[in-house]
């Protein structure tokens, strides 16, 4: 069977979760944030970007592996090649998601991005950051729109262009042609260096200018990491369920093996990435950088160490066998797990930062706290908010930012703020929403085309595949 | 357990129509005669360049670190830079040995051995760098971990310099290992082809290797081991570089893309010394057949991959710099663009970043000259590398008063110069001791890469070509049913029906083409067996191994050529491998015509069918 359909089951289950998302999201709109920053719906904005960021992501890694694949000359990958089209194209969807957050970005939302609070690089407003105003060259509302319409738009651009030379192939190409597959070729290698500086850049603006002063040169390479994991995860599960409906049969244990491979050698260099930011970070110590982890390490404990047990120890030491990568029950174990592992990561990226703005905003907007008001910037202290903890670390800095940075990260670290300390309900039933909405779209791009790329040059030593 | 299938469009990787017999005579010549008047030119002059570098290293012990140029802004300098420099380039042997074959390509086996050899070879010539710039070499033994006997005084194990001995020296190890363990099998080829004392040495470096089935086996697990613990290896041994600089509060030095960029800078320099030393290696050695364009074209790709990784980390780092608004941090930057070093930057710059990118042109990537001058110029970028990021960085600090220039003496000069002799002798000496590429890893990709077999010149036609070769034919594959299914239904659909059976220990053994009458729809063999025993040589060993490759009858084993014959021998190795099989078509044939006299008169004559 090569030609895809959805049944009417599917459907079904598909749409009910996708209602399930809607619902989550309007009760999260209504009644979601926590109880001191009411109002703001900061948590319904957080969950839109988090799982658009994470989904998005993992189109953009299934574009992304595939032209390095093709570029590599690898052929095993041939047979589920469709699927990894099927995951590109959904960038499209992607590029309306982010719009959203260009769009209110531009029109002066800044409950997710502090830096786009009017009078926040003007000094003489009393909301006025240094730092702030300095990085105000990239960190600003035409740049996050611009930008972000743009990179998707050339991404999405490759995509449909690779999709449709894949599928001209089938049609107009023959065996022996091996025509198409050079354009593919061509195209791929191109989109290689755009997207290693784009991805970076975008991923900086999303998700690492959410903690606004902090920074770190891993970070890009950290996150696009995660996407990747999260993609193989999806993928295997994803093949695994076609295979019991009787789809892609020439998909054996051999290949499940290389992707299970792909899987565990990922998830360690994740960890390597995580490792490597983290030990740095911790070993020099500057007040700056530590914060980050600080605020993660005292007041999202649950999160920052499970993040850890269900990205490394589980798929270290369940794929470590051959075996396990070869049976589907463990594969589907531990994928499941990876995949939200994941989604995890990217909420311990995201709400505590996240989190953070929206009482600096709150306290900005009430005037009840006024820190803000009356502060100039190398003189600000700390406030009963610092937190226990924090200032040996701040004492250390090199010169006054540290201070101020310190300062601000302090909040709300004592109470437990559900969708934000820890997912709650509704953040898994907008994920379980999203992850329905993005299966149904990449079924609705598998069943409109071949799952066979039947003129590929590498489909039979693809299908002949041996580790 | 299966015949690989391979696609069209792949380009051969032996050229030249390679018999398993000539790959042993090609790859084992150079071990087997003189060394010709090049050779003997490049090894006394890397000579001279290690006895200048020793005279070099003892003028820095006898005088002390005194000699260098070192002072107390800038105390690292040449020596820590020479250090990082090698490191990095011993990066790529183990890549390619051990992360190339988890992506299956099959290019590395080309270069694998020599990759490796160089892998050791510049660990070695990094090593010595941490021994000597300590000034005191006698107090070395204080990078050791070990209780001594002055109290409770231990190394610092919070230094990253001592995770570096850790890591370097569990590198060296295991790398070691892996091109030993490679080279067993090989070492026993040459023994088997040796005489007198070559043969000792030759026997004693093979570990009595015998080639039988078990010692295929466990050298198989062997290297998988190795090759599972290498592959973090080549990770952590930059990282921890890495971390000699990154953990420091030095701005410049501590930022934390650090690790990844220079593990991939180091196997950017790696390969690029892998080309300078396999351009020369190939022409010199006449290897132009193993090592073609098409894996000269593999590596630049690479070069082209991680140079741009590079560039990726140099601009995230200067555009982080000025995000982090951490003045200290832009000041590091813009000192080491327009600063008194700016050449070194913008010369790591070009080298490293631009000029890699001709190699977007394939034009460009095929080019022996173009490539050769590239790799070397990708070298000197990541010496610049190195240089900017220690002696750059160093020279301005915090403390404008405390401002310094470093230039090197030339007793660092010497013992820099020095290291490149030992590297060369080295390599030059293990080009002739050693076969420069793996003859069994290449023997085991024969079938899937000869050109005789694959690629636009093909003449022997795997059933699994036919799609290439003649356009009309179209496959009948199956797509219900195991992977079996879909391999016997391609057969069947085949025009021709060869038979391909599997052999021992993975290795596919020659197709044999016969009469077509005599097989069935599925391919197998329904006519009337002879007994091939009864041909002097032959036992009922062999005889399985024939019927597996397609031999059955006198007649088929008389009309196969001994090549053939041979390589179907070869495919089992062990005893198998070493068995002449030169008469057989002839006894076949005698015994398919009747002529028993004959053939018994002759065998009489023979020595075990010999």
């Amino acid at each position: 069977m090569v030609d895809f359909t959805i049944t009417g089951k599917e459907r079904t289950t598909l749409f009910a979760f996708m209602a399930l998302g809607v619902v989550c999201l309007i009760a999260t709109f209504l009644w979601g944030d926590p109880s001191d920053i009411e109002g703001h719906h900061t948590r319904f904005w957080a969950n839109i970007l988090h799982n658009s960021v994470f989904f998005t992501g993992i189109a953009f890694t299934a574009l992304f592996v595939t032209c390095a694949f093709t570029t590599a000359y690898a052929g095993w990958f041939t047979i589920l090649k469709r699927v990894w089209e099927a995951f590109y194209l959904f960038i499209g969807v992607g590029l309306i998601l982010m719009a959203i957050f260009g769009v209110a970005t531009f029109l002066g939302m800044h409950d997710l991005y502090h830096w786009n609070m009017e009078g926040i690089t003007d000094p003489d407003s009393p909301v006025y950051d240094e730092l702030l105003a300095g990085k105000k060259g990239f960190l600003n509302k035409n740049v996050f729109l611009i930008g972000t319409v743009v990179v998707l738009a050339v991404w999405y651009f490759f995509a449909t262009k690779l999709r449709s030379i894949s599928i001209a192939e089938d049609k107009d190409g023959s065996k022996g042609d091996f025509s198409f597959h050079y354009n593919i070729r061509w195209w791929a290698a191109l989109f290689l260096p755009i997207a290693a500086f784009t991805s970076a850049a975008m991923i900086w603006q999303w998700v690492m200018s959410i903690d606004s002063h902090w920074y770190s040169t891993m970070f890009a390479w950290y996150a696009t990491a995660s996407w990747f994991v999260s993609c193989l995860a999806l993928t295997i599960l994803l093949l695994i369920y076609m295979k019991s409906r009787g789809y892609m049969e020439a998909i054996t244990g051999e290949h499940l093996h290389d992707l299970g491979k792909y899987l565990f050698a990922f998830s360690i260099f994740w960890t390597y990435l995580w490792f490597s930011q983290y030990m740095l970070i911790w070993y020099a110590n500057v007040g700056e950088e530590t914060i980050y982890f600080r605020t993660r390490v005292d007041q999202f404990p649950v999160l920052f160490y499970v993040n850890l047990v269900i990205n490394f120890l589980v798929p270290f030491f369940v794929l470590m066998r051959n075996s396990t990568k070869r049976k589907y029950g463990t594969l589907i174990f531990v994928c499941v797990i990876v995949l939200f592992g994941h989604w995890w990561d990217f909420f311990q990226m995201i709400r505590p930062g996240v989190l953070h703005t929206a009482h600096e905003v709150h306290a900005m907007h009430e005037g009840g706290h006024g820190a803000h008001a009356t502060k100039d910037v190398s003189g600000h202290g700390h406030d009963d908010h610092a937190g226990h903890g924090h200032d040996d670390h701040a004492a250390h800095g090199h010169d006054d930012h540290a201070s101020h940075g310190d300062g601000e990260h302090g909040h709300g670290h004592s109470s437990f703020v559900s969708g934000f300390t820890l997912p709650g309900f509704l953040d898994l039933g907008t994920m379980l929403g999203f992850l329905a909405f993005f299966l149904y779209f990449v079924m609705g791009r598998m069943a409109s085309t071949s799952l066979e790329p039947a003129n590929d040059p590498f489909l039979e030593e693809s299908m002949h595949h041996h580790t | 357990m299966s015949h690989a299938v391979v696609s069209p469009i792949r380009e051969p990787l032996i050229t030249g129509n390679k018999t398993y017999h000539q790959i042993t005579e090609d790859l084992c010549a150079p071990t087997e005669k003189a060394p010709g008047g090049a050779w003997v030119i490049a090894f006394m002059l890397s000579l001279m360049c290690m006895t200048f570098g020793v005279f070099c290293i003892l003028w820095t012990i006898w005088f002390g670190i005194g000699s260098w140029n070192l002072n107390r802004t800038i105390g690292w300098g040449w020596d820590i830079t020479n250090f990082v420099w090698w490191i990095g380039i011993g990066h790529a042997g183990t890549l390619i040995s051990a992360i190339l074959l988890l992506f299956r390509q099959k290019w590395r086996t080309g270069v694998n051995r020599a990759a490796e050899a160089m892998t050791i070879f510049a660990v070695m010539c990094a090593a010595l760098f941490p021994g000597i710039h300590v000034g005191r070499m006698w107090v070395v033994f204080f990078f050791f971990p070990y209780p001594n006997t002055r109290g409770p005084l231990w190394v610092n194990f919070n230094s990253p310099l001592l995770w570096d001995l850790f890591a370097i020296s569990t590198y060296f190890t295991v790398s070691l290992l892996f091109w030993y363990t490679g080279l067993v099998p090989d070492f026993a080829t040459v023994r088997d082809r040796a005489k007198g004392i070559r043969k000792k040495i030759y026997g004693f470096l093979s570990f009595g290797w015998t080639g039988s089935a078990k010692h295929w086996q466990r050298w198989e697990s062997l290297s998988l081991i190795l090759a599972g613990i290498a592959t973090p290896l080549v990770l952590s041994v930059h990282t921890i570089v890495s971390f000699d600089f990154a953990t420091s509060v030095i701005p410049g030095w501590h930022t934390t893309i650090f690790p990844p960029y220079f593990v991939a800078g180091a196997i950017f320099s790696g390969f690029a010394m892998v080309l300078t030393l396999m351009l020369i290696t190939r022409k010199v050695l006449h290897l132009e057949d193993y090592i073609t364009i098409e894996h000269i074209e593999s590596m630049n790709k690479v070069i082209l991959a991680t140079g741009s990784i590079v560039g990726v980390a140099y601009l995230t780092e200067l555009f982080v710099a000025w995000y982090s608004q951490y003045p200290y941090e832009q000041f590091a930057f813009f000192n080491r663009a327009v600063g008194p070093y700016y050449w070194s930057y913008w010369g790591m710059m070009a080298c490293n970043v631009i000029t890699p990118q001709l190699f977007w042109s394939r034009k460009m990537r095929r080019s022996i000259f173009w490539t050769f001058l590239l790799s070397i110029v990708v070298n000197i970028g990541m010496w610049f590398e190195r240089f900017v990021i220690i002696a750059t960085t160093l020279a301005r600090d915090y403390l404008p008063s405390s401002w310094s220039y470093y230039v090197p003496t030339w007793v660092e000069i010497g013992i820099f110069i020095g290291t490149i002799g030992i590297f060369f002798v080295l390599y030059l000496l293990f080009t002739r001791v050693a076969p420069v590429v793996a003859i069994a890893e290449i023997k085991s990709i024969l079938k899937t890469g000869g050109n005789q077999y694959v690629g636009p010149n093909a003449t022997h036609h795997h059933h699994h070509d036919h799609g290439h070769s003649d356009h009309g034919v179209q496959h009948a594959f199956q797509k219900g049913g195991d992977h079996a299914g879909t391999h016997d239904a391609a057969i069947a659909a085949a025009p021709i029906a060869p038979v391909v059976k599997e052999a021992v220990a993975e290795k596919e053994v020659e197709k044999v083409e016969a009469k077509s009458n005599d097989f069935d729809a599925a391919g197998n063999f329904i006519g009337k067996k002879d007994d091939l025993t009864k041909v002097e040589g032959i036992g009922p060993k062999v005889q399985e191994h024939l019927n597996n490759a397609g031999i059955f009858t006198w007649a088929q084993l008389a009309n196969t050529e001994v090549s053939k014959i041979k390589s179907v021998l070869e495919a089992q190795g062990g005893v198998y491998a070493r068995m002449v099989p030169g008469t057989w078509p002839e006894q076949a044939k005698m015994a398919h015509e009747g002529r028993w006299d004959e053939l018994q008169k002759w065998q009489d004559e023979l020595d075990g069918g010999v």
